[in-house]
């Protein structure tokens, strides 16, 4: 027997969310990426619906449709909250030929995208089951996929930010005039009208004047309960950077400046331009900017990430006017499309490397957790009964325990 | 009047299962090992053959003899009165070790009652070929009774011998369930030896672990492959957020520490001590240490040994060059310099330890405060540290978990009572290195009297008369009062503090932990000390 025992890290792709193909690509890079010297991959694949399947297979399956659940050597799994248990239940409703069992891990990185997995969800179910993993917490997850959020909290941190207002779907359905009122009076055509928490393009529309303004908004408020109206910004460039790091330990990647901007990207433009994902996508690294203003970028793109309380990684968009200098921190992407590996290869990391550090980072920022103390002995249950329940406020006499 | 016989016979019976019952707590104590809890039983004349009932016997047998009257059930009510007499179990000392009923004792206790059963059936069918004359088998009813009730203990042992295979059987499931636990759970697991120190390292290690990572410490003393094996099947089976075991090893006997390594397969092993405890069993500090290398003989070759280079022979380990990884630590600030943690600026005071740890490989330095007390502590914690960075935490952090560490569990746990006396628990298996720490410690207290509960050190072999003298003349250094418990085994220790000029008034001799409880109360105030050392198991009092 070997004193090496390798990490177990299950890797979460599909999702139920639009940007469910995405995160198929992602994932099974992801996978890739790991050393199998040193790591257990267990795929975890979250299907449109919601239902979660693993086993072998997925590791190397082409195509993502409804047959997962039939195939031979898949099985459902959930991820179970309960500390003990530590990972995944695998055929969690036994039947004659399936036997419940548990598959622990020692890290799961979501590989997924948007709701229901960028969002802060996932995070939290990982939290509740005290595990480690991959990228940012539940509150910068939740708050970075809320684009109202993030500009109000980015504002709190004088990061320049591209003027919005926010429409609520209820608003929006019961008095539309107004909520146009209210745009126009802030705001000069164009504008950009964007549902608050989808991720990619989806529902988002360009408007030069009301009528196409009125027209978008009625797409957007399809596709979430608020709605941010924003400046565009003409003859700016959109310019992304990716960091890395926990706490204050973070650094930011080489600045890529993503092709065609001229016309708003669609989300087949934005995706589905061939091959693997995001790599093959047009665009130019390093982004041609000068130092001067590449290292202000790399700045606000750190302490932006500070202002949400990120860490592990993610990917800032930023809209740039190159001439005028002018910088808008537009979007954080906490689980960006392909993790952003291909920014960091410019830096001379590998995707394997760049997977190691992640994990370690993951393991860093639950290890800082542990730290916390959640057990807080008390003799309020003893007072309470002795008492019957009420005047229990002035029983308290704690004393801490380690946990 | 068979009928009237056989109720006397019953009557003493069921005395002997009381008496059955009580000393299977015994047995226990000695884990269910014959010759040790033989060897406890016939140590004193009490224990074996108690005054009570021979002379119920006696009395009972003359009493009914004299009975003139043909045909009176007098002799036979007597009988059983006496049997009712002998049967009531003796004055309990204080119980530190309460009978715990396992589904091993309940099986040793069965099978102890049915041996009773067939000593019963036998006396009646002997008694009953006896000559047909009231007084003979009056008499032999009598003695047969008594009889039953002195062999009591045998049964045990006889009891024991006949479900050995069954205990066997048992052993071999439970301990395959175990081996199977532990490969479904995939753990590092670190095993911790020594003769004494290795259930505070273990619970340093286990606290220090746990601020980044999860370990789960084999629970209080449970170091015997059965203990651990207990462990495992409780605890590692149902938790699967578990990455390290800390598995503490105790060795008995040798061979132990290797049945316990070839279950859990250690990748890091970590000898603390090697001294003069459980001499009695091992014979020599040699034995003892060569049962203690079995810990680093069953790492892989690629595992981690962790040595307390400041011990001879733990160093004589460390330099025969297995595993590949060793790293040894050392209090010394200029141990040789392929030690690879030391301890320096050491300042112990009552707020505990201080001290500075060099990772003498990265240059590193980290000053450590504790609140625990006691150099040995030092030791411990430089183990500890070794296998926490081993296990890629930075020294840094370890300092940082160290600061919160409590001592372990009644070793040496010092509260102040609502009356102001200050009063510091040893009350573990104390051995002669911790008990001179302790000492020390009770001197720091300068601000009243300072007591020395104790009575005395056992297991230590030969070396227990020196040793215990030993403690007396270093208790007559830090003490300003002392209280030995127990006469008998507490000379060594009287004649050490008498030796080194202890006042002979300030010291007293009583007979229970009680009494000694009862006289501080008493004369004590706010501001004094009072330190109980070594806590004795019920074996070694009653």
């Amino acid at each position: 027997m070997s004193a090496k025992r390798k990490t177990t890290v299950a890797v979460l792709f599909g999702g139920r969310s639009v940007e469910h193909d995405v995160s198929v690509v992602t994932g099974k890079q992801v996978m890739r990426a790991f050393d199998p010297e040193r790591y257990e991959v267990v795929p975890v694949y979250i299907n449109r619906d919601g239902r979660w399947f693993t086993g072998e297979p997925l590791l190397d399956l082409k195509t993502f449709q409804n047959e997962v659940a039939s195939l031979k050597g898949i099985k459902e799994t959930i991820l179970s909250p309960a500390t003990h248990h530590h990972g995944f239940i695998i055929s969690p409703v036994s039947g004659l030929f399936s036997k419940s069992e548990v598959q622990r891990v020692d890290v799961v990185f979501p590989a997924l995208h948007g709701s229901h997995g960028e969002d802060g969800t996932i995070q939290g179910l990982c939290e509740l089951a005290d595990i480690a993993y991959v990228g940012c917490g539940v509150l910068a997850s939740a708050a970075a996929n809320d684009k109202i959020m993030t500009k109000t909290i980015l504002q709190q941190h004088n990061i320049p930010v591209v003027k919005g207002v926010s429409v609520s779907r209820s608003e929006w359905e019961d008095d539309p005039d107004t909520v146009i009122q209210r745009i126009t009076k802030a705001l000069p055509y164009p504008v950009f009208v964007k549902p608050a928490t989808l991720g990619s393009s989806i529902g988002v529309g360009r408007a030069n004047d009301e009528a196409i303004l009125r027209a978008s908004l009625d797409v957007a408020t399809n596709f979430d309960r608020s709605v941010l109206v924003e400046q565009a910004v003409t003859d700016g460039v959109e310019i992304n950077c990716a960091l890395l790091g926990n706490g204050e330990k973070i650094r930011a990647s080489v600045l890529e400046q993503p092709m065609s901007f001229e016309q708003f990207l669609t989300y087949e433009e934005k995706y589905l331009r061939g091959g693997e994902g995001m790599k093959s996508a047009e665009r130019i690294i390093p982004a041609p900017l000068s130092d001067e203003l590449t290292a202000k970028i790399k700045d606000i793109a750190v302490r932006g990430f500070k202002a949400i309380g990120g860490r592990g990684t993610a990917r800032i968009d930023f809209l740039v006017k190159p001439e005028q200098g002018e910088v808008y921190l537009n979007e954080i992407n906490t689980m960006p499309g392909s993790v952003a590996f291909y920014l960091w290869q410019h830096e001379g990391m590998s995707f394997s490397d760049m997977v190691d550090e992640l994990v370690e980072l993951a393991r860093e920022a639950h290890a800082e957790k542990r730290r916390n103390m959640y057990n807080y002995q008390t003799n309020l249950i003893e007072v309470a009964a002795m008492r019957g329940l009420k005047g229990i406020k002035g029983a308290k006499s704690p004393r801490p325990v380690q946990s | 009047m068979n009928f009237l016989l056989i109720l006397v016979i019953i009557a003493w019976l069921i005395g002997a299962c009381v008496r059955v019952y009580r000393q299977a707590r015994f047995y226990q104590i000695e884990e269910y090992m014959s010759a040790r809890y033989l060897r406890w039983l016939f140590g004193e004349r009490q224990r074996w053959l108690p005054n009570r009932p021979l002379a119920a016997w006696f009395v009972g047998t003359a009493l009914g003899l004299l009975s003139e009257a043909p045909n009176s059930p007098l002799p036979y009510i007597i009988g059983v009165i006496a049997a009712v007499v002998a049967g009531i179990p003796p004055r309990e000392k204080e119980v530190k070790k309460a009978f715990k009923r396992t589904a091993r004792a309940t099986r040793l206790l069965a099978a102890a009652f049915v041996v009773a059963a067939l000593m019963a059936i036998t006396g009646n069918a002997v008694i009953g070929a006896l000559p047909d004359v009231e007084e003979v088998r009056f008499v032999a009813a009598m003695t047969w009774g008594v009889a039953l009730f002195l062999f009591a203990p045998l049964w045990l042992v006889l009891g024991n011998v006949l479900m050995t295979p069954v205990e066997a059987a048992f052993r071999a499931r439970f301990i395959a369930k175990a081996r199977h636990v532990l490969e479904e759970a995939n753990l590092t697991v670190i095993g911790i030896t020594g003769s004494y120190g290795k259930t505070s390292t273990k619970s340093y290690l286990a606290h220090i672990l746990n601020t980044r990572y999860k370990a789960y410490p084999s629970p209080k003393s449970y170091n015997t492959l059965m203990g651990l094996c207990l462990a495992i099947n409780n605890d590692i089976a149902n938790d699967h957020s578990l990455e390290y075991f800390i598995a503490e090893m105790g060795a008995y006997i040798p061979g132990e520490i290797k049945s316990i390594s070839e279950l859990t397969h250690p990748t890091i092993g970590v000898v603390v001590e090697v001294g003069p405890q459980h001499l009695e069993r091992f014979g020599s500090p040699e034995n003892v240490a060569l049962a203690k290398y079995e810990i680093i003989k069953g790492l892989p070759p690629d595992g981690v040994g962790v040595f307390n280079w400041d011990n001879t022979y733990i160093r004589e380990m460390y330099e025969r060059g297995y595993p590949q990884t060793r790293i040894a630590v050392s209090r010394e600030a200029n141990a040789p310099g392929d030690v690879h943690f030391t301890a320096s600026n050491v300042v112990e005071s009552l707020d505990g330890l201080t001290f500075t740890v060099t990772d003498r490989q990265t240059g590193q330095q980290e000053e450590f405060r504790t609140p625990l007390l006691g150099l040995h502590n030092v030791t411990n914690l430089l183990l500890a540290t070794a296998v926490a960075v081993h296990e890629r935490m930075t020294l840094k952090e370890v300092a940082r978990a160290v600061r919160t560490l409590q001592p372990a569990e009644s070793r040496l746990v010092r509260r102040v009572t609502a009356e102001g006396i200050t009063i510091i628990n040893d009350a573990y298996s104390a051995n002669p290195v911790g008990a001179e720490q302790s000492l020390r410690v009770l001197g720091m207290h300068r601000t009243g009297r300072r007591l020395l509960v104790t009575p005395g050190m056992v297991e230590l072999g030969e070396l227990m008369e020196s040793e215990n003298r030993k403690l007396g003349e270093t208790a007559a250094e830090h003490a300003t009062d002392v209280i030995l418990v127990g006469a008998k085994q507490t000379e060594a220790v009287k004649t050490g503090l008498l030796a080194a000029g202890f006042e002979a008034e300030k010291l007293q001799v009583v007979d229970t932990l009680a009494e000694a409880m009862q006289w501080y109360q008493a004369n004590l105030k706010a501001g004094d000390t009072v330190l109980f050392l070594n806590d004795l198991p019920d074996v070694y009092l009653s």
